[in-house]
């Protein structure tokens, strides 16, 4: 059947494909830069989250004092190390320096957790002290080098604070706030479950990072800070589409997937490296509208139950799931991963015929393969 | 299809998307597998592929990206993160010494 496909059309699909993986390629990149900076802090978040959880008035201990560092934490520490990192990323420490730096104009006076500030400035104050050493710099003579170097810095990170806080900060804190009031449209709307026919595909793309880390994980932060909560957090780490994917292949895929599906389960879903499960969907792509309707079920569930997590649990392992979930909101969660895992697995099942479109397959290939049915088949050299 | 010889490969690079989560896990499977052939195995993520990297090790998906981060490295792609032919041909021929095709 493969073969009636390609025969009418070889040259134009060619071209097509290639600019299809040049542009999935480029998107990979560019949310991997997101995710760059925001990866290597997750530590930051994950202290903030449990804070949050343990001290704030709903919390499991409350604490007044302690619930001091909550509105600091998000506010400046979080965003001002994304901005450091994403500086450093263009031009190591000096321009983790200016990033760093001029994150604090944005972040100064928002009420609004400048995450995507944070991701826009540091990176430019890194590039700009980046063209600064290369064009001029490296001109200094070695007894001025100390002096150029550190008022360079110094000028140009306190100029981008100057102008993050009174120009940049503002456009950012208004874009921010139409991003989270859209965000908020679609959850009272009842229409955020939609928002998995984008997750779902775009995870198994290796887009996953940059779908949680870049865009989700500082939406459901902007929201955290607001109610403490915010489901955001577990729209692209439920483990549940997954799980469901890999025991139905477990019990229907193909022989290569049934050998190595359990120890691919505690991978996903205890370890929480979802990447295990993407090369089982994209070996039977039509295995991504399991995803997509696990994913659905579950965030409608989330919506349900307003659940929601304090942090990114990262990685998406039922376990930090688990603990950066509120007092009280663990049904919910629980709810969401089990009703996500048994639609997915469902869809993933029918998908898969029960085993028995496999077991076709399978002898399809041995007879096309040119070999006895009984299993007898040569080896492909 | 080029081909590289395998005994010349003394640092294998895992990459993936962050180089936090399944370059390390598949990272520290072939690092015991590889100890005993003295070849050092390492992770990273795709964007920041160290320069002294013999051999990188990415899943098909990322294949197109480690390629464009360094045109000049054998990059090898695998399809399964569990029990992928690649793996047994990689430590096949590093520990017989032939050529690897990739």
């Amino acid at each position: 059947m493969t073969r009636a496909d390609e025969a009418p059309s070889p040259t134009s699909s060619g071209p097509t494909e290639s600019t299809l993986s040049r542009l999935k390629t480029k998107v990979q990149r560019f949310g991997g830069n997101l995710a760059a900076m925001v990866m290597p802090n997750i530590g930051a978040f994950i202290a903030w989250g449990l804070i949050t959880a343990l001290f704030i008035p709903s919390g499991w201990w409350p604490n007044e004092t302690l619930a001091k560092l909550v509105g600091p934490m998000i506010t400046f520490l979080l965003p001002v190390l994304i901005g450091y990192t994403g500086g450093r990323l263009v031009h190591d420490q000096r321009g983790g320096v200016v990033g760093a730096v001029a994150t604090v104009g944005v972040a100064v006076g928002s009420d609004v957790p400048m995450f995507l500030g944070a991701m826009i400035v540091g990176p430019l104050g890194g590039w700009l002290i980046k063209l600064f050493d290369t064009k001029i710099g490296h001109r200094t003579s070695s007894s001025f080098k100390m002096l150029v170097d550190n008022f360079s810095a110094g000028i140009i990170g306190g100029a981008l604070a100057v102008l993050g806080m009174l120009g940049i900060g503002p456009v950012v804190r208004t874009l921010t706030e139409w991003l989270g009031s859209g965000v908020q449209f679609l959850v009272d709307s009842g229409l955020l479950p939609l928002a998995s026919l984008i997750i779902e595909p775009a995870k198994v793309l290796f887009l996953n990072n940059a779908i949680n880390h870049g865009v989700l994980g500082p939406l459901g932060a902007a929201e955290a800070a607001e109610s403490g909560k915010a489901i955001q957090f577990l729209m692209e780490t439920n483990p549940g589409p997954g799980l469901g994917i890999l025991l139905a292949c477990l019990l229907f895929g193909p022989r290569m997937m049934r050998a190595s599906a359990p120890g691919a389960m505690i991978i996903h879903f205890f370890g929480g490296i979802h990447e295990i499960y993407f090369p089982y969907v994209l070996a039977r792509p039509r295995l991504i509208l399991a995803a997509i309707a696990g994913g659905a079920a579950g965030v409608l569930t989330f919506v349900v139950f307003e659940a929601g997590t304090t942090a990114t649990p990262a990685p998406g392992s039922i376990i930090a799931l688990m603990a950066v979930t509120p007092k009280g909101g663990h049904l919910g969660v629980l709810a969401g991963v089990a009703i996500a895992t048994v639609v997915s697995f469902l869809v993933a099942a029918v998908l898969l015929g029960f085993g028995r479109a496999e077991k076709a397959r399978e002898l399809q290939e041995q007879v096309a393969a040119g070999g006895q049915v009984d299993g007898n088949a040569k080896q492909k050299g | 299809m080029s081909t590289l010889d395998a005994s010349t490969i003394k640092k294998v690079v895992v990459a993936c998307d962050a180089g936090m989560g399944s370059s390390v896990m598949l990272a520290g499977q072939l690092s015991s597998s590889l100890a005993p052939y003295s070849v050092k195995v390492q992770h990273s993520p795709v964007n920041q592929i160290p320069d002294d990297a013999d051999l990188v090790l990415c899943q098909q998906g990322l294949v197109s990206r480690a390629k464009a981060v360094k045109p000049d490295k054998p990059v090898l792609g695998f399809t399964m993160f569990l029990g992928d032919p690649v793996f047994d041909k990689l430590q096949k021929a590093i520990r017989d010494g032939g050529q690897l095709e990739y």
